[in-house]
C-alpha cells in the first residue's frame, strides 16, 4: 500500500488539529533524528515505526531508522530482560550482561550518530548510549514496555544506561521510575491509514473469513495478537471454552511473530495442543505484513479480546476500539488508558470474567455497538498517529528549551 | 464597530511529563499537594477539560477522580470536583483550597488517612507551547467566525490558560470585548459560562451564541470549515 500523506489526514481528525500540527512542524523543520530499535518487522515498535517515518519526513524533519543487529544468542538475554522488566521470572546472568554488552559494543562500532536528536526504543539498544560522548545529539530513550514492577536486577541493569539520556518516554505514568532525566509521556498510536486499520469493504472482509474458513453466520471471538506467554494465549482458549458453554461462537487466535522473540515457536505449540480438536479454534499463524488479514480479522468480529497478563500499551486494543468493535481486555499496563470500563470497553481480570462479559457482551448487541462507538472517539482523540506526531514535535522543542514550563514561540 | 486593538487567537500544546512524584494514601497525596510545582496542579485540574472532548466526565478534575475511585472516599471526592477553577486567579489560591478540604476532611475522618489505594496517584506536570495562530478578529461577527475556526486548544488557551496560569483576572474573550466594545454586560455572560456542564464543543457553542446570538453545531462548523479551506 502506498504511504499516506500527511494532508490525508486532516480529514479523519478535526482539521484544525492538523493545522496546528503543521504550525508546530514549522518550528522545527530541517532537524535530524534517527530512530533506534530492534526489529525492522513484527512487533508494535517496528509497525508504527513504519508509518510514522515517512509523515516526519513530509514534514520536513529528516528521520532515519535503524536497525541493531544481534544473534539469536543476544535476543535470548533481551528476550530474558523483556520477561524481567515485565516482572517475570527469567534468570539473568553475568555472562548474559557480557553478552548484551557486547553486541552493544558491535553495533556502536557499525553505526554513525550525526543527527541532531537519536530516539531509542526500548531496552535493547538501550547500551547505544555510550556513544552519546562522541556526539552532539540529544539522547532520548523511548519505553514501549510496561516497567511498573520490574525484577531489581534487569532494571538496575538497563537504568544504568537510561540515567545517561537526556531525556525519556513512557507510555503511561506509571511505568515511569526514579530517574534524574526528564520523563515524558506520550501515547503509543496507531495509523488509521495502514492497511492493518484503513475502511474495508464487506468483499474484502468476507474474502479473508473465506480463506481462513471462518463462519460469519455465528459470533466470532477474536484476539490478535503475538505467540508470547504474556498475552495469555492459553487463557483465551479457556475464556472461549465458558463462553461456549452458552453460545455455539468460534475463537480466532491470530498473530505473527517477531525477530527478536525465540520463545514464539514454544508458545504457537502449546496453544495448538489446547486447541486440539475443536474445528471452530483457528489458531493463525500470520505471515509478516498480514494487515489486510488481520484488518478483516478484527472488522469481522462479534467481539475482540485481549487478555494480556502484562501489556506494554496494547497496540491491538487501540486497532478493535478505532474499528469500533467492542473489546474485552485484562485491566493491565496501557490498556486501562484505553478501556474504561463499561464506556468504551470492559475490563476484565480473570479468564471467568473475560468469558462472563463475552456473554454478555454478544447477548446485548445494542450496548456493544455503543460501546464500539464511544471506544472510537476515545482513540480519534488520543491514540491516532496525528497526535504521536504532534507530542514527538512537542519533544523536540522541549529539548531546545530545558526546564521550561511555557514556552512562546 | 471596529476593536481599537484585534483580537489574536493563540493556541497552547501540551507536553506531558511525569514528576516522579506519587502517593498511595491521603497523607501522602497531602504532602505533595502543598508543595508540587504550579504546573501539576494545574495540569490535574484542567486534564479533563482537554482531553474528554466527546463527553464530560464523571470527574471534573484529576484529583477527585483518584479519591473517589481509587480511596471509595466519595464526598471528598465531590468536594474536591465541586472546586470551580474560574474563582482562582492562581493556582497558590487553588492549591490551599484544595490542601484545606482534605485537611477538614482527615480531621473529621483521621482514621483515613492512610487507607491504601490500589493504584497510586501519579503527578504529571505539563510543558505547555503556545503558538500565535493566524486568525485575528477586528470585529464581533468576525471573532464568531475565527472562534469557530480555531481549534478547542485555542478556546482552551483563552478560556482557562490565560486565566490561571498566566495571572489574567478574566478570560481572554471577556477581556477584549470589555475594552473593545465596553459590553460590561457580553463580558460578564461569557465569563460566567459554566465550564464543568459542557464539553468543549458545547463551550464553545454557547460563546457564539451569547456574542452572535445564533448557535451552530459541531457539524455546521465542520462544513464551514472545509468550504473556507
Amino acid at each position: 500500500m502506498a504511504k499516506s500523506k500527511i494532508e490525508e489526514y486532516s480529514k479523519i481528525i478535526r482539521p484544525q488539529n492538523f493545522d496546528e500540527i503543521m504550525m508546530l512542524a514549522e518550528r522545527v523543520r530541517g532537524r535530524r533524528i534517527k530512530m533506534v530499535n530492534a526489529t525492522a518487522i513484527g512487533g508494535g515498535v517496528a509497525e508504527i515505526l513504519t508509518r510514522v517515518i515517512p509523515l516526519f519526513n513530509e514534514l520536513g524533519i529528516k528521520t532515519k531508522w535503524e536497525v541493531i543487529k544481534g544473534s539469536g544468542e543476544f535476543f535470548g538475554v533481551t528476550k530474558a530482560l523483556h520477561n524481567a522488566l515485565h516482572n517475570n521470572k527469567a534468570e539473568i546472568t553475568e555472562q548474559m550482561l557480557n553478552i548484551f554488552n557486547e553486541t552493544t559494543k558491535t553495533n556502536i562500532a557499525e553505526m554513525i550518530f550525526d543527527e541532531d536528536v537519536v530516539i531509542i526504543h526500548d531496552p535493547q539498544p538501550a547500551g547505544l548510549i555510550a556513544a552519546k560522548e562522541k556526539s552532539k545529539a540529544k539522547w532520548v530513550w523511548r519505553c514501549h514496555i510496561d516497567t511498573s514492577h520490574p525484577q531489581p536486577d534487569a532494571w538496575n541493569f538497563i537504568k544504568g544506561f537510561v540515567e545517561k539520556y537526556d531525556a525519556s518516554i513512557f507510555s503511561t505514568p506509571w511505568f515511569a521510575k526514579v530517574l534524574p532525566i526528564p520523563q515524558y509521556f506520550i501515547y503509543p498510536a496507531i495509523d488509521p491509514l495502514a492497511e492493518k486499520n484503513r475502511e474495508l469493504s464487506a468483499h474484502e472482509i468476507n474474502t479473508v473469513l473465506q480463506k481462513y474458513k471462518v463462519d460469519r453466520s455465528r459470533p466470532i471471538i477474536t484476539q490478535i495478537s503475538r505467540f508470547d506467554y504474556l498475552k495469555d494465549p492459553l487463557g483465551v482458549i479457556e475464556t472461549y471454552k465458558l463462553v461456549k458453554k452458552h453460545i455455539d461462537c468460534q475463537l480466532v487466535l491470530a498473530g505473527g511473530g517477531a525477530t527478536d522473540d525465540p520463545e514464539g515457536g514454544q508458545v504457537l505449540s502449546e496453544v495448538q495442543e489446547a486447541a486440539k480438536g475443536d474445528p471452530d479454534i483457528h489458531i493463525l499463524l500470520l505471515p509478516p505484513f498480514a494487515d489486510l488479514e488481520i484488518n478483516a480479522l478484527q472488522r469481522a468480529s462479534t467481539v475482540v479480546l485481549q487478555k494480556s497478563l502484562r501489556e506494554g500499551f496494547g497496540l491491538t486494543v487501540t486497532e478493535a476500539l478505532w474499528k469500533a468493535k467492542p473489546v474485552v481486555a485484562s485491566a493491565v499496563g496501557g490498556i486501562t488508558l484505553q478501556v474504561i470500563h463499561n464506556f468504551t470497553g470492559m475490563l476484565v481480570h480473570s479468564v471467568e470474567g473475560a468469558a462472563y462479559q463475552t456473554r454478555y457482551l454478544i447477548n446485548n448487541p445494542q450496548i456493544a455497538k455503543k460501546l464500539g462507538e464511544y471506544g472510537r472517539e476515545h482513540v480519534r482523540e488520543k491514540f491516532l498517529i496525528t497526535r504521536k506526531i504532534r507530542n514527538y514535535l512537542l519533544l523536540l522543542i522541549a529539548l531546545d528549551n530545558p526546564g521550561r514550563d511555557v514556552i512562546q514561540l | 464597530m471596529r476593536a481599537k486593538e484585534p483580537f489574536k487567537f493563540h493556541t497552547s500544546s501540551q507536553l506531558v511529563e511525569i514528576t516522579g512524584r506519587k502517593a498511595a494514601n491521603l497523607k501522602e497525596f497531602l504532602e505533595i499537594i502543598k508543595e508540587i510545582n504550579d504546573s501539576s496542579i494545574f495540569y490535574h485540574v484542567h486534564h479533563a477539560f482537554r482531553e474528554h472532548q466527546f463527553a464530560p466526565g464523571h470527574y471534573t478534575n484529576d484529583f477527585a477522580h483518584w479519591i473517589g475511585e481509587e480511596l471509595s472516599e466519595n464526598a471528598l471526592a465531590e468536594r474536591l470536583a465541586n472546586i470551580n477553577i474560574k474563582d482562582y486567579l492562581e493556582i497558590q489560591s487553588l492549591r490551599q483550597k484544595i490542601a484545606e478540604i482534605i485537611e477538614n476532611h482527615l480531621k473529621a475522618n483521621p482514621g483515613n488517612s492512610n487507607l491504601t489505594a490500589k493504584h497510586k496517584f501519579y503527578f504529571c506536570k505539563n510543558i505547555g507551547v503556545v503558538q500565535k495562530t493566524k486568525y485575528i478578529a477586528w470585529e464581533l461577527e468576525e471573532f464568531c467566525d475565527m472562534l469557530n475556526r480555531v481549534g478547542l486548544r485555542s478556546l482552551f488557551f483563552h478560556f482557562f490558560e490565560a486565566r490561571l496560569r498566566l495571572g489574567r483576572k478574566t478570560n481572554d474573550f471577556s477581556d477584549w470585548i470589555i475594552h473593545n466594545f465596553h459590553n460590561a454586560a457580553l463580558a460578564r455572560q461569557i465569563e460566567a459560562l459554566d465550564p464543568y456542564l459542557y464539553t468543549m464543543d458545547q463551550l464553545r457553542d454557547q460563546i457564539i451564541s451569547l456574542i452572535c446570538g445564533k448557535k451552530e453545531d459541531f457539524f455546521g462548523r465542520l462544513l464551514k470549515w472545509l468550504k473556507a479551506r
